[in-house]
């Protein structure tokens, strides 16, 4: 396969992926706003800083409100990570590799971008948000149900899912790293009524709340949420997860090509840790240190990817 | 020339059905021959939820990505090319004739071409003036004493056909560079099938959908001289081309690789890719971008969307283009005018389809005729293309005109005139129901060793605005599925 054509197939699941991402995000952070009294944007202000936007969201709008905060991440196209701009170059990038995708993924996709498009034309009535996100998600959905569906499962296959699962971790642990204090236990070892709702809008946010209570029958305890997230390959948002499924998709691509890369080594390398640290006391790994040594990690691997396939130019 | 008069037009569908009920070709109350049981479906139509399956039809071009992008457009701006439900239907003794005359006038673009890069016997029998090559921008040099694989210059030729009436055919012009439109004429039927297999059940229409695989077969062969299953690939210059749908259209339904000028390397002397896997090699480009954009090192310095070295390898028999660089001079429009001694010379008889009687605004004669008659006449650039630059004369106000006598006084020999041609009619569907528009038709062209052959359909082209003669879908046009007819 052409190394262009790869990197944007990588890239276009990255895209999609994100916006999957941060659609589920501003769905927690409004559903939370909605239900607590208390000063909501702290939310908003933790959703901008996940996504490493500080300082660009502070050149647009003074301060940080819910209706800033949802037309920034949605659809303010100076936004490069915005849901539309991020719809716009997943489309951009299916189109330069038209031929490498089933005509039913191709739909899927421009889908998205056509309904996504309309539905941002305008600013966002908050009426209409919650129906907006929702067919964020499930164009996201369909598009993976496609994929699963009708596409031969080869390299190309191996390539978009690679994408979506370095993406995945990138936000997985992002949305932990941003709230990691949270997640450590207090003196007490017991969570008070408003971190209670943190930890429901993070396992929200990762579409694991529900799993999460599933499991835990509704025990909440930081130590365990902590652990679900990264720790937990049931889950298919956590760490090792991602991890699981990203060893796979280079296994099978060494197949293929008949040849060991440097990138499969390093994959490998990232799941052992993530299967050490799970033998550990979740509090003595460093919890700070862990996720922001995966984040660089995680972000070496794609680079490794890249420059094994060719994909840059 | 057409034996109508000004204000009589041809209707392919209806013309001849007078009061009476009888017509000159056979045509009767009903329609002419080839559209009757066409039109005994219209009658049983509800033309409501026809308007509404039109509807269908766009929104289905959209989800499938079948847009455009208009130059100059808003941010990139993706359009549909408006499509009309109503078929354009050719009869089989209609076409066969068409056909002939289509073979006979691509093989004698051929001729020209490997003559002009060879000998030059046209222009040493004085029938082309040797400025009009050697002068002409689409001419080059770097061609000269080169023989492509397989002796084929056009791969894929569009030639641009109006009627004037139920005999009267003419070639308006020839696309021998990178003709586009192709995806059209097969995802218009493919949507008419989808909507209406009925139709497909009561006419036998000839299929129009191998042509993918027949320019597989067809490039191969001309490949065939260098080398056994090549690889082939389509080059196109990017997403952002107004025919980039098409480009990607063809390379997944030929099933090979789709590439951008910068995806091709030449090391070796050999033209590759860079694959995840390492490289792989590339032997015939079906290129869909202009000469000038091939290569940096032998044509356009400044392009950014070319291959540095590509012509050399090209030269030295590495690669096969297609079509041949410099194929453009014989579809020039001063080339034009002179494509029925063309037609003689090389082929030795009579051309069979007719040219558009085109007077060279280079000569000082025809310059005066030209400018006293500008009113009556269509003025085109003679490197123009999409319709742009060009005047049609019945249409436009004094001072378009003035201003257009003046461009044509400061550079005459950049226009070609001709008259304004009574362009057949073929009804569209409108709110108000039928109304007749003019159409033109672009069959494609396949050449290689083994013949030339001419897809049974083509693309036709329609002005939906009421009386325009503008077919171009930069313009304005829009298009229809187009049938020919198996009897």
């Amino acid at each position: 396969m052409l190394g262009r054509h790869a990197d944007n197939l990588f890239w276009m699941a990255r895209y999609l992926e994100r916006a999957e991402n941060s659609a589920r995000q501003i769905q927690s952070a409004f559903l939370h706003t909605l239900t607590q009294r208390a000063d909501g944007n702290e939310e908003w202000v933790a959703i901008i800083r996940s996504t490493g936007k500080t300082e660009a969201f502070a050149g647009r709008h003074e301060s940080v409100s819910m209706a800033n905060a949802i037309d920034y991440l949605l659809r303010d196209k100076s936004n490069e990570d915005s849901v539309i701009s991020l719809l716009a170059n997943a489309r951009q990038n299916a189109r330069s590799v038209r031929t490498a995708l089933t005509q039913e993924v191709w739909q899927s996709l421009n889908e998205s971008w056509m309904t996504g498009n309309t539905a941002l034309k305008r600013p966002v009535n908050i009426r209409d948000l919650p129906s907006i996100l929702e067919n964020i998600i499930k164009g996201s959905s369909v598009f993976r149900g496609a994929l699963y569906g009708t596409m031969l499962h080869n390299d190309i296959f191996n390539f978009l899912r690679l994408g979506t699962f370095i993406e995945r971790a990138d936000n997985t642990a992002r949305i932990i790293g941003a709230r990691y204090q949270r997640l450590l236990p207090t003196a007490a070892g017991a969570l008070g009524g408003s971190d209670q709702s943190q930890w429901e809008i993070m396992l929200r946010s990762l579409a694991a709340w529900r799993s999460y209570n599933w499991l835990n029958r509704g025990h909440l305890d930081p130590s365990g949420v902590a652990s679900f997230l990264i720790f937990d390959d049931r889950m298919p948002r956590s760490l090792s997860f991602c991890y699981r499924e990203i060893c796979t998709n280079l296994a099978d691509l060494e197949t293929e090509y008949g040849r060991t890369h440097e990138s499969g080594r390093r994959a490998r390398l990232i799941k052992q840790q993530l299967e050490d640290g799970r033998k550990k006391d979740i509090h003595r790994i460093g919890l700070r240190d862990f996720i922001n040594g995966f984040i660089v990690d995680n972000n070496n691997l794609s680079l490794t990817i890249a420059a094994d396939f060719n994909l840059a130019p | 020339m057409s034996q109508h008069t000004e204000d009589h037009m041809f209707d392919e569908m209806l013309d001849g059905s007078g009061p009476d009920g009888s017509g000159p070709d056979g045509s009767g109350p009903d329609g002419r021959e080839p559209y009757r049981s066409l039109l005994a479906w219209l009658d049983d139509q509800d033309f409501r939820k026809l308007s509404k399956q039109s509807l269908q039809a766009e929104e289905l071009f959209r989800r499938i990505g079948i847009t455009f992008n208009v130059y100059g457009g808003r941010d990139g701006e993706e359009r549909i090319i408006p499509f009309d439900l109503i078929p354009r239907i050719i009869a089989g003794n209609e076409w066969r004739r068409l056909e002939r005359g289509i073979v006979q006038r691509v093989a004698a673009i051929n001729a020209f071409l490997a003559d002009i890069y060879h000998r030059q016997e046209i222009i040493r029998a004085g029938i082309v003036p040797s400025a009009l090559v050697h002068g002409n921008r689409a001419f080059m040099p770097q061609m000269c004493g080169f023989t492509p694989p397989g002796n084929v210059y056009t791969h894929v030729v569009g030639v641009d056909i109006v009627r004037t009436g139920p005999d009267d055919f003419y070639v308006l012009e020839d696309n021998a560079r990178v003709p586009s439109g192709v995806s059209y004429m097969i995802e218009n039927r493919a949507t008419m099938l989808q909507m209406f297999p009925e139709l497909f059940a009561s006419h036998r229409v000839q299929p129009v959908s191998d042509y993918p695989k027949q320019l597989f077969r067809s490039l191969a062969e001309c490949a065939s001289s260098f080398i056994d299953n090549p690889n082939i690939a389509v080059l196109t210059p990017g997403i952002y081309n107004s025919a980039y749908y098409e480009h990607s259209f063809l390379a997944d339904e030929m099933g090979v690789d789709l590439l951008q000028g910068s995806d091709l390397e030449v090391r070796g002397g050999r033209v590759i890719i860079r694959t995840t896997e390492g490289t792989a090699p590339v032997d015939v480009i079906y290129r869909r971008i202009d000469d000038e954009f091939l290569d940096p090192l032998s044509f356009n310095p400044d392009s950014v969307l070319g291959t540095p070295g590509l012509f050399d390898a090209y030269r030295s028999g590495a690669v096969m283009l297609a079509n041949a660089p410099g194929a453009g001079i014989a579809d020039d429009k001063a080339i034009y005018s002179y494509m029925p001694e063309i037609i003689e010379f090389y082929m030795g008889e009579k051309p069979l389809l007719d040219n558009i009687p085109t007077w060279r605004c280079s000569e000082p004669d025809n310059l005066a005729y030209v400018l006293a008659h500008l009113c009556e006449l269509v003025v085109k650039e003679v490197h123009g293309s999409g319709g742009y630059g060009m005047l049609v004369g019945p249409a436009a106000s004094k001072r378009e005109l003035a201003a257009f006598s003046r461009k044509l006084k400061a550079n005459p020999a950049n226009y070609v005139a001709q008259p304004t041609l009574s362009l057949s009619t073929v009804p569209i569907l409108t709110r108000s129901g039928l109304a007749p528009r003019h159409v033109d038709l672009r069959p494609f062209v396949l050449v290689s060793p083994e013949g030339i052959k001419v897809t049974q359909g083509g693309l036709t082209r329609v002005a939906l605005k009421k009386g325009s003669l503008v077919v171009n879908s930069s313009q304005g046009g829009g298009t229809k599925d187009t049938w020919v007819l198996e009897a």
